[in-house]
């Protein structure tokens, strides 16, 4: 199913290019990842071994403003390493990565910047880790706070959120900066069906205002209710771009495949009988 | 919330092209790594701000322990030293409070700085900054409970020992300042290298605390000449450590009421400002893969 009010004259070829990557790829050295001691660095250097590894590589894609793009794909497939990349949180190790507009980089949504600071400091304190003037974040901090519509709680160390509190106030933050691209990621787990509600509305409002919006979800009704384009991401590949729907039939029918296998092969036959289901 | 073009928040940097082939050299990182640290100057100071309502937050007393804390520090340096073995001369306590404030203040910037960056590992894997503002912030709110720990020192003087006060504890900033540059660049460089060793943080432990006694904070001059003549290598320590040059110019100000040496202290400040650089380079380089290592 498509939605009308979505497409619009945001999909328009001539629209300007937000993202542009060309042959993106990151790679890890599994040496220097994870807590590491100096024995164990001398360890693993001694012994040698496979230290390389390609989170995401030969990812070539355009995004343009007003387009929406749903990124999905099993767990550990590098979605999130592309958004870290998008957002400049990851360098690239192979490739260029041009982006063009202001990027809302709040990606595990609900976080929160400081869990002994209040609701209202964290607006603050977040709107500064984002690069915001300060006199910006006052002005809007009045809209914030009723957006996440937390109540008393605001002035509350956001310790004592709960989960879905947290996701509110997070939702709030990022999406208030009008960004040019908005990066969410997993937004759409927390968050009671009120908030789920309001903030599907509100990234259909961005989307409307031909922003750009890359968004990694294990949710296809979003993917075909709000993105007008997909990818497919496996093992740090992008296996196949284009229509949210048939992004979302081919990534239906390689999971299933994949389930199929994975019983066949019995890993969850004995541990896990209700997977069947 | 329409976009109204006038009032909309802009991140600092519009347009970015990153790629694998960009590298700058040794002095442009350093530029940078400084112009980003300057831009982000509100940041920092909510950062520190934070960090005072917290160390308050959990504790009865509150801030009120900036205070005690020194004192309470002393008392057991005075009762080991002033008491028990005999030594430490006229008026100790205060001899003690002019050493250990200082150094607590080099302490808690140093273990503020190594923990700084790997402290706020989920921020870093989820939004995009200049790193670099996490040991400075660290730092800044070391200077904050300094100006609270000369509190006691000052109270101690005006009550138990007004013959000391003179007005050379005015060049107490100065000093403080060239501190603060000297711990500042180590705590840029351990911070980056806690990232990939963690073992920093459990080095730093006892490297300080046995830095602290190699350093004369609770014994004079004197008795560094006196080691000093007898072991050559204590005599090149001694040299080289600036420890030596803070403390001699802490102690005269504050217990001698005289002039502190202004040339040893200049060298310290061109010294660690060129530490600051290459901190600041070391920072710079290893940053890239801060968000891949944590």
């Amino acid at each position: 199913m498509s939605t009308p009010n979505v497409t619009a004259e945001g999909a328009s070829p001539e629209g300007r290019i937000a993202i542009n990557a060309q042959d993106l790829g990151i790679q890890y050295n599994l040496r220097l990842t994870r807590k590491q001691t100096l024995r164990k660095s001398l360890i693993n250097r001694v012994r040698g071994g496979e230290t390389a590894f390609w989170a995401l590589r030969h990812a070539t894609f355009q995004l343009r403003h007003g387009e929406s793009l749903g990124v999905v794909g099993p767990n550990g497939a590098g979605k999130s390493t592309l958004l870290q990349l998008l957002a400049g949180i990851l360098m690239p190790s192979e490739g260029s990565l041009e982006v063009e507009g202001h990027v809302s980089s709040l990606l595990t949504l609900g976080v929160g910047f400081d869990q002994e600071l209040s609701g209202t400091d964290n607006i603050r304190l977040g709107g500064a880790f984002m690069g915001l003037d300060h006199r910006d974040v006052e002005e809007r901090l009045p809209a914030i706070v009723e957006y996440a519509d937390l109540g008393d709680f605001i002035d509350a160390p956001i310790k004592t959120y709960s989960a879905g509190m947290r996701a509110r106030l997070g939702f709030s933050i990022a999406t208030s900066v009008q960004p040019d691209i908005l990066l969410l990621d997993e937004v759409l787990a927390t968050g009671d069906a009120a908030f789920r509600e309001k903030s599907k509305a509100r990234v259909g409002e961005l989307v409307r205002e031909a922003k750009a919006i890359v968004l990694v979800t294990h949710d296809m009704n979003w993917v075909t209710d709000y993105c007008n384009r997909a990818m497919l991401i496996e093992q740090g590949t992008i296996i196949l771009e284009g229509s949210p729907e048939d992004v979302v039939r081919l990534h239906q029918e390689r999971s299933a495949a994949r389930r199929e296998e994975k019983l066949r092969a019995g890993v969850f036959s004995g541990a896990k009988p209700a997977a069947r289901r | 919330m329409l976009p109204s073009r006038t009032v909309t928040a802009r991140s600092e940097v519009p347009t970015s092209f990153r790629s694998s082939a960009t590298r700058p050299g040794p002095l442009s990182l350093i530029r940078i790594g400084v112009a980003e640290t300057l831009a982000r100057r509100r940041l920092i100071a909510y950062l520190v701000r934070a960090d005072m309502k917290k160390t308050g937050a959990d504790t009865l007393l509150g801030n009120f322990w900036w205070v005690i804390d020194p004192l309470l520090q002393m008392l057991i340096y005075y009762v080991l030293i002033g008491l028990i073995l005999h030594r430490g001369g006229v008026d100790f306590p205060l001899f003690i409070v002019s050493g250990i404030l200082p150094w607590k203040w080099f302490d808690a910037t140093i273990k503020d700085g190594i923990h700084s960056v790997t402290g706020q590992e989920r921020l870093i894997k989820q939004i995009y900054f200049p790193k670099l503002v996490l040991p400075v912030a660290g730092a800044m709110s070391g200077v904050v409970s300094f100006l609270f720990g000369l509190i006691p020192l000052f109270g101690l003087m005006i009550i138990a020992y007004p013959s000391h006060l003179s007005a050379y504890v005015l060049l107490i900033p100065v000093i403080a300042a060239v501190q603060f540059l000297f711990a500042l660049s180590l705590a840029i460089g351990l911070g980056a290298i806690n990232v990939f060793y963690r073992d920093i943080g459990n080095l730093s432990r006892h490297a300080i605390r046995f830095w602290f006694y190699l350093s004369p904070a609770l014994y004079g001059v004197e008795e560094v000449a006196k080691l000093g003549s007898q072991h050559a290598l204590a005599k090149t320590w001694f040299e080289i450590n600036p420890w030596t040059y803070l403390f001699a110019a802490y102690h005269a100000v504050i217990f001698d009421a005289k002039a502190p040496e202004f040339g040893s202290l200049a060298v310290m400040a061109a010294v660690s400002i060129v530490l600051i650089g290459l901190a600041i380079l070391l920072f710079k380089r290893l940053e890239p893969t801060f968000a891949k290592v944590l």
